[in-house]
C-alpha cells in the first residue's frame, strides 16, 4: 500500500490531532520503565524505553473488566454493562505486543465471543513503531518475525532520524491516515532503502535465537522430563511471568458487592498460582509448582500450536527480563531441542 | 571478596553428607548481569557455584517453598537437611522464621558469608544496558566494582550501584551460620536509609500523590509476597475469599489495601534484605514502607528482628510500659 514520511518535528502536531478524535494509549514514563497509558496530549509520551513493562493485550482485554453490574439480595436484578463504541489507537506498539492480538483473537472471537474484546480490537487503529535497537532478551526472529514487521499493525512508523516512514499496511489503515494528509509526504526511494537498513541492523541486533524446530512435537514425549522439576525448583510462584506476558489470557470471576450494589468482574490470572487450578472439593490437578511451571511453557509451545496452528510466543522477552531467578524462556525450549529421548 | 574456591570445597563438604538433601547457593546466570539460585544435589552439581556482588537473591526463601506433597503408600518423608548459602540479611531471615517456628535449626546447614553489599541489578542494567554475554563482577579493597565486558575493565565507585539497602545495613555478618566464609567484615557508621526522609517529612498531601502514583502501578503479581522469605502463611490474607479481606479487581484502591496490608504484616519481621523490591516489576519503593515500619518498631518497642532464635517475637510478646498513643 502507500509509503509516506513525516518529519519528525510533525509528529507530535500529528499525534495531538489523534488525540482529538480517538482515545490514545501511548507509552508514558514511569519510575525506570514505561506503560501504556491514555494521553491527552503528545508530551506525556515517551518512547525511550523499547518496551512497556505491560504488554498491549491490557487494552483489549484489561486487567480488570465488568462484565455485568447487580444489585444484591431477593428483589436484586441485573443490569448489563455497556460496552463503550468509542475509537481506540494504540501508538508506538511493537511488532511483538501487536502479534498479540492475533494470538488472542482464537481465544475471545473463536468459540465464544467476548463482546468486551471484540468491540476495541474492531475499533482500535494500531500505530506501530519499528524497534530500531532491540533489547537483550528480544527474539522475534526466531518466530520468523521481524522488530521492523508490518505484518501486525494498521499503521507502521520508522524513525529514520529525523523523520518517521509511515507505512499503510491495511485499509483502516488508510482509511485513518487520509484524515491526517496535511502531516505526510510521498516516501522516497531512499527513506525505503534507510528502513530497510534500519531493520537490517535491529535484525543483527538480536543475538538470542529460540530454536524452535520440532519443539511442539518433543514436548508431547517430554511431560516428566527433569527439566520441569530443575526450573520449578527455583520458581518462587509469582505471577510476573504471566502478567507481563503479551499472550497469557488467564482470568478468573468474581461477584465484588457492597449491601446496595455489586459486580461481576474478571480479572488476570495466572496458572503459577496454586489457587488457579485447586477445585472446590479440594483437589488440585496440579499440585506442585513443577506442573505449573510446566503447564506455562506446554500451553505455549504445544497445546497452543495442536489447537490454533500457532506458537503462543511472540518472542518480546519479558518473562525474561523481569523473572528473579532466571527462569528463561529461551534455555528452556533450547534445552528441549537438544535433549535425548 | 569471598574465596569461592574455599565456598565450593565447604559446600561439596555438605552435600556428600548422608543427611543432606540439597544445598542452595548462586550459579552464573544466561545472560548480561543475571545470576540464577543453584540447587546442587551433588558435589559435581556444586561446581557450578559462583558468588560475586552480583549474588543479591536471597535464598531463605527456599526452604520456606520446599513443597510437602502428599506421600504416596509406602513412601516415606524426605527428612534430610537443606543446606543454604546466606549473606547477613539472609541470614537474619532465617533467624527471624525459626523464631517464629516456621523453621527448625536442625534442617538447615548454613553457609554464612560476610557481605559487603551487593549490586542493584537494575542499576547496573541501566549503566550497562543490553549486555548479552556474561560479564563477571569483582570488588577490590578500594570500595570499587571492576566489571569486566569482553575486553573493557570498568572500574566503578561502589557507592553507584550498591543497593539501597546495604548502604543502611547494620548486620551485613550472618547471625547464624555453621561454616563462616572468611573474616567477619566491619561494621561502618551507617547512613539513614534514603527513602526515609519522604514518609517521615513530606507534607501528607504529596506523601499521597507519590503513593498512589506507585500504587497504581500494581498488577498484583504478588512477586514482593512470593520473594519474601518472611511471607509464608499457609493460605495469605489476599487470598482469602470467605471473608474477602482485598478484592481481586486491579485497581488504586485494592492495591493500595494490598501493599498497606503486606507492609504492616512485616512490622517487626522484616529484615531489609529488599527481595521485595528488587523484585517489583512495577518499581515500586516496597522498602521505603518497610523501613519506616523498621524504624518505628525499633525507636517504639527496642526491637530488631531476627538477631537471635532464642528470643521472642515482637507480636508474642507485651510489656506493660508499652507505648499506646497509637491506639486510639
Amino acid at each position: 500500500m502507500e509509503n509516506l514520511v513525516i518529519q519528525t518535528e510533525k509528529l507530535s502536531e500529528w499525534v495531538n490531532e489523534i488525540i482529538k478524535k480517538n482515545k490514545v494509549f501511548a507509552p508514558v514514563k514511569e519510575t525506570d520503565f514505561s506503560n501504556f497509558k491514555i494521553v491527552n496530549d503528545y508530551s506525556e509520551i515517551d518512547l525511550s524505553f523499547l518496551l512497556p513493562m505491560v504488554p498491549a493485550k491490557k487494552i483489549l482485554f484489561k486487567q480488570t473488566e465488568t462484565l455485568f453490574l447487580f444489585t444484591p439480595g431477593s428483589k436484586g436484578e441485573v443490569k448489563s454493562k455497556e460496552i463503550s463504541d468509542e475509537k481506540l489507537v494504540i501508538f508506538s506498539i511493537r511488532s511483538c505486543d501487536a502479534k498479540t492480538f492475533s494470538i488472542l483473537d482464537p481465544v475471545f472471537l473463536g468459540d465464544y465471543v467476548d463482546p468486551f474484546y471484540k468491540k476495541r480490537r474492531e475499533n482500535s487503529i494500531l500505530i506501530g513503531l519499528s524497534c530500531n535497537k532491540p533489547n537483550v532478551n528480544c527474539f522475534c526472529t526466531s518466530f520468523g518475525d521481524s522488530p521492523a514487521s508490518r505484518d501486525y499493525v494498521d499503521i507502521l512508523l520508522t524513525d529514520l532520524d529525523g523523520k518517521y516512514l509511515v507505512e499503510i499496511v491495511t485499509e483502516r489503515g488508510k482509511k485513518f491516515i487520509d484524515d491526517y494528509k496535511k502531516f505526510f509526504a510521498s516516501a522516497s526511494k531512499e527513506d525505503l532503502e534507510s528502513k530497510e537498513k534500519v531493520e537490517k541492523l535491529a535484525i543483527e541486533g538480536i543475538t538470542r535465537k529460540m530454536k524452535l524446530e520440532g519443539v511442539s512435537e518433543k514436548l508431547g514425549k517430554m511431560f516428566e522430563h527433569p527439566i520441569w522439576y530443575e526450573n520449578a525448583m527455583k520458581c518462587i510462584g509469582c505471577g510476573t511471568c504471566t502478567f507481563v506476558c503479551p499472550t497469557c489470557h488467564c482470568f478468573d470471576m468474581q461477584d465484588e458487592s457492597t449491601l446496595r450494589e455489586g459486580a461481576r468482574i474478571r480479572v488476570w490470572d495466572s496458572c503459577m498460582y496454586p489457587e488457579y487450578t485447586h477445585h472446590a472439593s479440594g483437589h488440585n490437578p496440579r499440585p506442585a509448582r513443577m506442573n505449573r511451571v510446566r503447564n506455562r511453557i506446554y500451553h505455549k509451545f504445544s497445546y497452543y500450536p495442536t489447537n490454533e496452528n500457532i506458537v503462543g510466543c511472540t518472542g518480546c522477552g519479558r518473562c525474561i527480563d523481569y523473572c528473579s531467578v532466571n527462569i528463561d524462556i529461551i534455555d528452556i525450549i533450547n534445552e528441549v531441542g537438544e535433549a535425548k529421548l | 571478596m569471598v574465596d569461592q574456591k574455599q565456598l565450593i570445597k565447604t559446600a561439596k563438604e555438605i552435600v556428600s553428607r548422608e543427611d543432606v538433601k540439597y544445598i542452595v547457593g548462586y550459579k552464573q546466570g544466561t545472560y548480561g548481569f543475571v545470576t540464577s539460585p543453584a540447587f546442587a544435589y551433588t558435589p559435581e552439581d556444586v561446581e557450578s557455584f559462583i558468588y560475586n556482588p552480583l549474588c543479591k537473591k536471597n535464598l531463605a526463601v527456599y526452604p520456606i517453598l520446599e513443597e510437602k506433597l502428599p506421600l504416596k503408600r509406602g513412601e516415606e518423608e524426605d527428612k534430610r537437611k537443606i543446606g543454604l548459602v546466606v549473606k547477613g540479611c539472609d541470614s537474619r531471615a532465617l533467624v527471624q522464621i525459626i523464631q517464629e517456628k516456621g523453621l527448625v535449626r536442625e534442617d538447615l546447614v548454613i553457609i554464612g558469608i560476610p557481605c559487603k553489599g551487593v549490586i542493584d541489578l537494575k542499576k547496573i542494567e541501566k549503566r550497562f544496558p543490553n549486555q548479552t554475554e556474561v560479564v563477571d563482577v569483582e570488588e577490590n579493597d578500594n570500595s570499587e566494582y571492576i566489571i569486566k565486558i569482553g575486553d573493557t575493565v570498568h572500574t566503578i565507585p561502589k557507592e553507584e550501584l550498591l543497593s539501597e539497602v546495604c548502604k543502611s545495613c547494620e548486620f551485613p555478618n550472618p547471625p547464624l551460620y555453621d561454616f563462616l566464609m572468611g573474616e567477619e567484615v566491619e561494621v561502618r557508621e551507617k547512613e539513614v536509609y534514603s527513602g526515609l526522609r519522604g514518609l517521615d517529612e513530606t507534607p501528607i498531601e504529596e506523601r499521597w500523590a507519590y503513593w498512589e502514583k506507585h500504587f497504581q502501578n500494581c498488577i498484583r503479581c504478588y512477586a514482593c509476597r512470593e520473594a519474601c522469605p518472611l511471607c509464608y502463611c499457609k493460605t495469605c490474607m489476599a487470598d482469602m475469599l470467605d471473608p474477602q479481606w482485598i478484592r481481586r479487581s486491579v485497581n488504586l484502591s485494592e492495591n493500595t489495601a494490598w501493599n498497606i496490608m503486606r507492609a504492616f504484616h512485616l512490622a517487626g519481621r522484616c529484615i531489609s534484605c529488599g527481595e521485595c523490591e528488587s523484585v517489583c516489576p512495577a518499581n515500586i519503593p516496597l522498602m521505603e514502607l518497610n523501613k519506616k515500619l523498621e524504624k518505628d518498631v525499633k525507636e517504639m518497642f527496642k526491637y530488631t528482628a531476627g538477631l537471635d532464635t532464642e528470643e521472642k517475637t515482637l507480636f508474642g510478646t507485651f510489656n506493660p510500659d508499652d507505648p499506646n498513643e497509637f491506639i486510639m
